[in-house]
């Protein structure tokens, strides 16, 4: 479980960024952050693990002893043992590329092990087969030796995945993780988080809201750094409008163009205009 | 009349129309030929002295036949220039990487990166000779010194090469390893070192090109080797001697400068497929 409790951020200049975000997110729960960019989704869940200091407000966690945390106030040493529990799926490539895909799965679990074993690549054989094992769960085995540079885009942020399960967390994180995806991969991306959530408690920050509504169980929105909706994931034409604004248009476009059937995929030139060309 | 003016103007400027078009390279050449004149004159470059000196060289060139009976000889120093480029590029890189840490801007706090950043380069405005002239004071004659001034040389080039590196790695790989709770050792270990290896590898070898032909010049003041022996058969006006010894010269820094830059593009072929 995870609890929120107003979290606020601002800049120097006195432009609030994030303003008194508070939620609890359960075990079983797989929550998707929408909003309009820049409204602050990333920079929530940058607080989430630590990345991101806020000015006030607190983010309580378990540690491994039991006992409740809290994220933004805890020591160096402290927040590097809750960091092991929390698991981040980034968005965009962020493998080490010169390793294996084996290798950046089993660099998951380096917070856990001891430094001087970890700089010599001394990972047991138990830990090696967890490895695979994570990764069977992606369907990667059969590239497990193959350097991520050389992965596609789908393939790497599977991986990425597979690291976060094997550090076997308590929380996990994606941020924008269906980002530079087309969108049959990003199904499968979908589709390899949402069982994940019955482990533990899984936030997301996402640009797709067609997908939040297939596959997250809830939804929060967020608005120039204010919650403006928190529950059931199916949205209205009218929330979204609220959410996105402007921006609302650009997600529609696509859209559109796949759900009317027998739609023309570019605009057909007018007679005239062929005619003067002839 | 103004009509006539005109056409008159006109003619003119078509008949210089090369002037017009050539601008750019008359400026240069109006400015850096009396530059260069006036240079020549105060620092008493003259013609004459051109053609006296080369009927003498040519003379010099019928001196120079190598003398191979020396070339035996020659292995050994040789063979110390080689060891005295090698053992200062290495530790100098391995001195350098640790440097490069504390002159990146996304590793090291701003303070540091800046001071370190300035040492660094004043590393690099001093000539690696000067630098073995003030070791020699200190260690004495030999190749140790040379190996020092290497290492050093080597650090004021390659730290601030590899730190440059370091900045242009992609931020999100290195939060992704500290998100998982890994610790500095570790995120420098595999977020840094891991994904730079191929660059720190070809500096390095770059720098050895270099390196060798610097303890060339270094053993002639001091540091021993092969730069040592020509400059001796130079002084004792042995010049067949001197000849062997600039054939091993040439023939050493060829042959690594080839291994190394077919080694540099195999690691950049090899990066560019991972």
């Amino acid at each position: 479980m995870i609890e929120v409790r107003n979290i606020s951020k601002s800049l120097p200049g006195g432009r609030k960024l994030l303003d008194r975000i508070s939620f609890t997110v359960k075990k079983g729960e797989f929550v998707g952050i929408l909003g309009a960019s820049g409204a602050g989704k990333t920079l929530t869940l940058r607080c989430l693990n630590g990345l991101l200091k806020p000015d006030s407000g607190s983010v309580l966690v378990r540690d491994a002893e039991g006992k409740t945390q809290d994220v933004c106030s805890v020591g160096k040493r402290k927040l590097r043992q809750l960091r092991q529990k929390i698991g981040v799926v980034f968005q965009g490539y962020h493998l080490i590329r010169r390793l294996t895909s084996l290798d950046n799965v089993l660099v998951g679990r380096l917070g856990q092990i001891n430094t001087l074993r970890s700089l010599f690549y001394g990972f047991t054989e138990k830990e090696t087969e967890e490895a695979m094992q994570a990764l069977e769960k992606v369907k990667m085995t059969h590239l497990s030796s193959i350097h991520v540079g050389r992965l596609s885009g789908g393939e790497m942020q599977r991986v990425a995945i597979a690291r976060a399960i094997f550090q076997s967390p308590g929380l996990l994180l994606a941020d924008e993780p269906l980002s530079n995806l087309d969108p049959s991969n990003a199904k499968v991306i979908m589709k390899l988080i949402q069982p994940l959530a019955q482990q533990m408690p899984v936030i997301g920050v996402f640009h797709q809201p067609e997908m939040t509504a297939r596959y997250c169980t809830r939804v929060i929105a967020i608005k120039e750094g204010k919650i403006i909706y928190d529950g059931d994931p199916a949205l209205s034409h009218g929330q979204l409008a609220d959410i996105y604004g402007e921006e609302l248009r650009q997600i529609e476009q696509p859209l559109s163009s796949i759900v009317v059937p027998g739609a023309p995929l570019a605009p057909q030139p007018p007679d005239s205009y062929e005619r003067n060309f002839l | 009349m103004p009509l006539n003016h005109r056409t008159a103007m006109n003619a003119i400027s078509y008949n210089l129309r090369w002037v017009r078009r050539y601008r750019k390279g008359l400026l240069a050449l109006v400015i850096l030929v009396p530059l260069a004149s006036g240079a020549s004159y105060i620092c008493g470059v003259q013609w004459t002295s051109l053609w006296k000196g080369m009927a003498e060289s040519g003379a010099l060139v019928r001196l120079m036949t190598p003398e191979w009976d020396a070339f035996a000889e020659m292995l050994k120093p040789a063979m110390e220039s080689v060891l005295i480029a090698l053992v200062g590029t290495l530790l100098g890189t391995v001195l350098s990487i640790l440097f490069a840490f504390t002159a990146a801007s996304n590793i090291a706090p701003k303070w540091l990166r800046n001071s370190v950043r300035f040492v660094l380069g004043l590393e690099r405005a001093l000539p690696e000779i000067v630098i073995l002239l003030f070791l020699v004071a200190a260690f004495g004659l030999g190749p140790f010194a040379g190996v020092l001034s290497l290492t050093i040389g080597c650090i004021g080039m390659l730290g601030k090469l590899i730190a440059d590196a370091i900045e242009e790695l992609d931020p999100v790989s290195l939060e992704s390893i500290e998100a998982i709770g890994a610790t500095k050792i570790q995120l420098l270990v595999f977020g840094v070192i891991q994904q730079i290896m191929p660059s720190i590898i070809s500096f390095a070898l770059f720098r050895f090109e270099l390196s060798i032909r610097l303890s060339i010049v270094l053993g002639a003041v001091g540091a021993g080797g092969i730069g040592l022996e020509m400059y001796r058969a130079f002084f004792l006006l042995d010049y067949p001697r001197a000849t062997t010894a600039l054939v091993v010269i040439l023939a050493m820094v060829f042959v690594t400068e080839r291994l190394s830059e077919f080694l540099r593009k195999k690691i950049k072929a090899e990066g560019a497929l991972k």
